[in-house]
């Protein structure tokens, strides 16, 4: 009976209007802060560069703490919750867990729509528009500073890029990916192949498929998802790969629909029909190709690579048996990541312990997810290649500490790491097009006389139709 | 029982007659078995299988190595009690208000007649032509700023309870079984001073007790089923139903607990359905068609 | 209280009920008929807000929403866009073609089957309790249990079904991954899951005809399939044809199957139905213009083919 069917409706109107009144005063000179240390003015700004005190009452609902599926995490998120707490003992902490991904398109974009998003939200690099069409986030730049977030200084700028619009912050990263060729080093091993050298070309990926797929037993040299958005996710991640790209630059068109995206189709036609290489059961989404090598039946798939991990605590499987090699083609690669949002509204001492916290647990070397020390004794891998958005001398700091305490074998991702390719960002409408390429890998992969150029010109109409619809 | 049916009893009573019976109602018991229970057999024992197994071909048809705590670990970690305890408090807050609001409104419909009474229940069984999920933005949208109120129901029991009241076929069965009480019965309470209120309490609802039985089933049978409306509007993952629970953690365990977890959710109702088997096909049966 | 608000049971059965309470109501005067109208309106209020709120409203709010739009916050009429945006839309007419396909198919296993399985367990002197509640054991399965059981049965790898073609010698099947066969596999899981409760129905129905009509028929020399279609049939008739109707009106929401087994699109959009084309508009584009207008399109389909059909069953009655 705690509903919010009892609740009064809006008691924090006013605060949330003074506060907004406040920030658009602020904003303007705000944003120049997040390069270097300005954070000088009087009044207003000081009130919203100055980090919380400790003595201020809040509570603070949070997005994405662990669920019980991943014990270890859970574990040091709760001691996280009570180290911050002898900080800042009045900030309560209210984590929201979610099992499998902290977020699922259709359910994010309800609750945007329904305002119901916890008062520090999850969301992935490619919602940030999304999140300002329903009104859905607080301009934090007058907030972080490199008071409030020391390492300010060290985060990737393209990476806080895509947490701006319009020279505003709305954002504060906490992981991020750059996509590669995931392969289980067990399967190569038995196929006779090199699992220190995985492959760098798609004609490299299906003659190693191939040979993987001999093994038989049910086993599938190459897998890929053909539905729930990362269908097409993979597809924008493969064009990516050989150079191409999926949105014309202008963000108008469709980019496709061209000679790259027919390799890519042809290329999975043939590894699919004619060498039988990537299994039978398709319609697969995040979560399944994972299932499928975690059971040493699959032997490679894109991914970034926090897939491990999850593999790891989720479904038991070793990390020894996992490797890394850069994405096929090597041109340029899906960057992509998660990162938290402040709910629209939330009064300044929300956002201060909100950013406090966010500093505390995601953004400092050393500390919370970072605390490699306490990842390794907890059982949890060290030593992945991820987040990787952090520069300089706090990246200095952050290898040295993974080093330290790596738990699994470097080497396995020597060639991800040797091989660095650039970074290219998610399209413009990522969902939506993804939901429309969703088709293409379903096609092809069920449909062993679909027609590659109707496939492709057909979603390349739906493209266009959603990128001209504004 | 004894009613004579298609086949006549003659042509039963003979030889070839019996073997034909025989024959046919052998396989057709042998095929239900298998096609309804081998599933479940398959579920049970699946929930068994160790992870690399339950992925083999072809499949086992009786796990190689027993892995019981599959069912331990599913129980656990998919936090399912949890779940079930939020699905039987929707389930059941919303009987309890379809019992109150769906059985006043029959009762009035039925016997008070009051102005516009055929209006409304025309416009009440209306929506039985048009379903729920046709409607289910602007149905949304509306939970998400009730208007007058200005109350935000998402996350929270009102909104599976209150919509589960605009159940018209509910209602259709009530008001036809009411619309069946003799009057005499009525007016013998109406001259001794009852007010319809209690009429209502002491007459009219323990007359009512098979419809009330098929009512009940509908009603929780009808939440225990939902799914698209909870997803909706139960994103919280501490307060979903268990279907749209084990949906959302299906990508994120192992597939061996997952099928243990479909397992443990199914017990529940199974037992129910076991124990009450009689009394709720009786009740079905009779409900349906005679309501 | 007073004696005329409890009518007799034959009053209350006449069609013309609303012309009689009215010539009451002028007998009971006007303070008493307005007593009992509100003590009548009070039993009826719960629900009527109810209804309302969460069932009349949206009906209402659905052609608002089919002509408005909202970007950045701001809400304005969007006038026809909306819909020419759903016409051009090719998984419109896809959807409308696989939900059409969903329908059909489930009317020749959703309708056909329990008739069969109910016309069949009619005849058994034996072991019918049994049978029923095999039937109607799934019915009370969990959907998502149901659903994803049949998803790991029609995995074309480690599959059961697959395995049974296999000991059988016959082709193996791609089910859920073949644009062929994708919506014919949601339909037989659809059917398992539900066929309980409709066999019940009839099996109820087939107990009501008289056992003379089939005396009198075999008389006349009628074999199996002509009582079936002389008897049997014309007996059941009106229950049929209700059934019918909510089968229909049933399939063309169909989400959850298709959602759970294939995502929703199915290979090739092969199983994308309009309700899940309604949740793709809404929930994964943020297009409530467009969702709710292809709601209305729905809407207004229903409803024209349920008063139709209605009209047509009433006059075939006469």
């Amino acid at each position: 009976m705690r509903s919010s069917w009892l609740r009064p409706p809006r008691r924090y109107a006013a605060a949330v209007l003074v506060s907004a009144l406040a920030l658009t005063t602020v904003a303007a000179c705000g944003t120049s802060s997040s390069g270097g240390g300005d954070n000088s003015g009087g009044g207003g700004s000081a009130d919203a560069s100055t980090p919380l005190d400790p003595k201020t009452k809040v509570t603070l609902t949070i997005d994405c703490m662990p669920p019980a599926t991943k014990k270890p995490e859970l574990k040091e998120w709760n001691e996280d919750v009570a180290a911050f707490n002898k900080k800042y003992p009045n900030v309560t902490i209210q984590g929201r867990s979610t099992p499998g991904q902290c977020e699922e398109p259709a359910r994010f974009t309800a609750a945007i729509k329904a305002h119901s998003q916890p008062d520090v939200f999850y969301t992935y690099f490619t919602d940030l528009q999304q999140v300002l069409d329903n009104n859905g986030a607080e301009d934090i730049s007058a907030y972080v500073t490199d008071k409030t977030v020391p390492a300010l200084g060290d985060i990737d700028p393209n990476v806080l890029g895509v947490l701006k619009q319009d020279g505003k912050l709305y954002g504060l990263p906490t992981s991020n990916y750059r996509m590669g060729l995931l392969i289980n080093r067990k399967l190569f091993t038995q196929a006779g192949l090199d699992p220190n050298n995985p492959p760098t070309t798609w004609d490299e990926v299906r003659t190693d498929a191939k040979a993987i797929a001999k093994l038989g037993n049910g086993i599938a040299g190459y897998g890929d998802y053909s539905a729930a958005n990362t269908g097409g996710w993979h597809f924008t991640a493969a064009m990516y790969g050989l150079g191409g790209d999926v949105v014309s630059s202008d963000g108008t068109k469709a980019a496709f629909n061209d000679d790259l995206g027919k390799q890519i189709v042809d290329n999975l036609h043939a590894m699919r029909w004619d060498d039988n290489s990537m299994g039978q059961t398709q319609l697969l989404k995040w979560g399944d190709l994972q299932k499928q090598m975690a059971t040493d039946k699959l032997g490679m798939f894109l991914a970034a690579p926090d897939d491990i991990t999850y593999m790891v605590q989720q479904l038991n499987a070793k990390y020894e048996n996992f490797g890394m090699g850069p994405i096929p083609g090597g041109k340029a690669t899906l960057f992509g990541g998660n990162d938290y949002m402040i709910k629209k509204g939330s009064s300044p001492d929300k956002i201060k312990a909100a950013i406090a916290w966010l500093n505390f647990e995601t953004l400092t070397p050393g500390k919370g997810t970072f605390d490699y020390s306490r990842r390794k004794a907890d059982g949890l891998p060290v030593g992945l290649p991820q987040p990787a958005f952090l520069t300089g001398a706090s990246k200095t700091k952050d290898d040295e500490l993974k080093a330290a305490s790596a738990t699994m074998p470097v080497e396995n991702f020597k060639v991800f790491m040797d091989n660095p390719v650039p970074g290219k960002s998610e399209p413009p409408k990522a969902q939506e097009i993804y939901k429309v390429l969703d088709n293409v890998m379903s096609g092809v992969l069920t449909n062993k006389n679909a027609d590659p150029g109707k496939l492709l010109s057909d979603a390349e109409k739906q493209v266009n139709q959603v990128l001209a619809n504004g | 029982m004894t009613t004579r049916t298609l086949i006549s009893p003659a042509q039963l009573g003979r030889t070839r007659g019996k073997v034909v019976y025989w024959t046919v109602f052998a396989v057709v018991i042998a095929v239900f078995t298998l096609v309804f229970l081998g599933p479940l057999y398959w579920m049970a024992t699946g929930g068994l299988k160790s992870a690399q197994e339950f992925v083999q071909a072809p499949p086992t048809s009786f796990p190689k190595s027993l892995h019981p705590g599959n069912y331990s670990q599913a129980w656990r970690v998919m936090d399912l009690s949890h779940l079930l305890l939020n699905t039987l408090w929707y389930a059941f807050g919303a009987l309890a208000f379809q019992l109150v609001f769906d059985v006043a409104a029959a009762y009035s419909l039925s016997r008070l007649r009051p102005v516009f009474g055929k209006l409304i229940l025309g416009m009440m069984l209306a929506t039985l032509m048009i379903p729920a999920t046709v409607l289910v933005v602007p149905q949304y949208i509306t939970v998400l700023d009730v208007p007058l109120f200005h109350r935000n129901l998402l996350n929270s029991p009102w909104v599976i309870w209150l919509p589960s009241v605009t159940n018209a076929f509910n209602i259709f069965l009530l008001k036809r079984f009411f619309d069946s009480i003799p009057g005499e019965l009525l007016d013998a309470a109406a001259m001794d001073g009852a007010s319809r209120l209690r009429t209502l309490w002491s007459v009219v609802l323990p007359i009512s007790r098979p419809i009330l039985g098929v009512v009940s089933i509908f009603a929780v049978v009808g939440v225990w089923k939902d799914f698209l409306w909870p997803m909706l509007t139960l994103p919280d993952p501490g307060k979903q139903t268990l279907n749209v629970g084990i949906y959302s953690l299906a990508s994120g365990v192992p597939e061996n607990w997952l099928v243990a977890a479909l397992g443990i959710a199914s017990l529940p109702t199974l037992l129910i359905f076991l124990l009450f088997q009689r009394n709720i096909m009786g009740g079905l049966t009779a409900g349906g068609l005679k309501g | 209280m007073s004696a005329p608000t409890l009518a007799t049971n034959e009053a209350q059965q006449r069609p013309g009920q609303l012309g009689s309470s009215r010539a009451k109501n002028s007998r009971e005067g006007f303070a008493r008929a307005l007593r009992r109208n509100l003590s009548a309106h009070a039993f009826l209020i719960g629900a009527v807000l109810c209804f309302a709120f969460f069932s009349w409203f949206p009906m209402v709010r659905e052609f608002i929403l089919a002509f408005q739009k909202t970007k950045g916050g701001q809400t304005t009429w969007a006038g026809w866009s909306n819909l020419t945006y759903i016409f051009n839309d090719p998984a419109f007419w896809q959807a409308w073609r696989n939900t059409l396909l969903f329908t059909g198919l489930a009317l020749v296993f959703g309708f056909a089957v329990p008739f069969l399985v109910a016309v069949t367990l009619n005849e058994f002197r034996h072991g019918q309790g049994y049978l029923r509640m095999l039937v109607y054991l799934p019915v009370m399965l969990p959907p998502v249990a149901s659903v994803l059981l049949f998803k790991y049965f029609y995995d074309p790898g480690y599959g059961l079904f697959n395995r049974v073609l296999q000991i059988l010698h016959l082709p193996q099947q791609q089910w859920l991954q073949d644009t062929h066969t994708a919506m014919l596999s949601v339909v037989i899981a659809a059917t398992w899951m539900n066929m309980g409760g409709a066999t019940l129905i009839y099996l109820a129905a087939l107990q009501g005809i008289p056992g003379e009509l089939y005396e009198a028929a075999e008389l006349d020399g009628a074999g199996l399939l002509r009582k079936i279609w002389h008897v049997t049939i014309p007996q059941t008739r009106l229950i049929l044809s209700l059934m019918l109707l909510m089968q229909i009106i049933a399939t063309m929401q169909v989400f959850t199957e298709p959602f759970l087994l294939t995502g929703g699109e199915g290979p090739e959009g092969s199983t994308t139905t309009v309700v899940y084309l309604i949740y793709q508009y809404a929930f994964y584009f943020n297009n409530y213009g467009s969702a709710a207008a292809l709601g209305l399109v729905l809407l207004v389909l229903l409803a024209g083919f349920s008063a139709a059909y209605v009209r047509l069953s009433r006059s075939s009655e006469d």
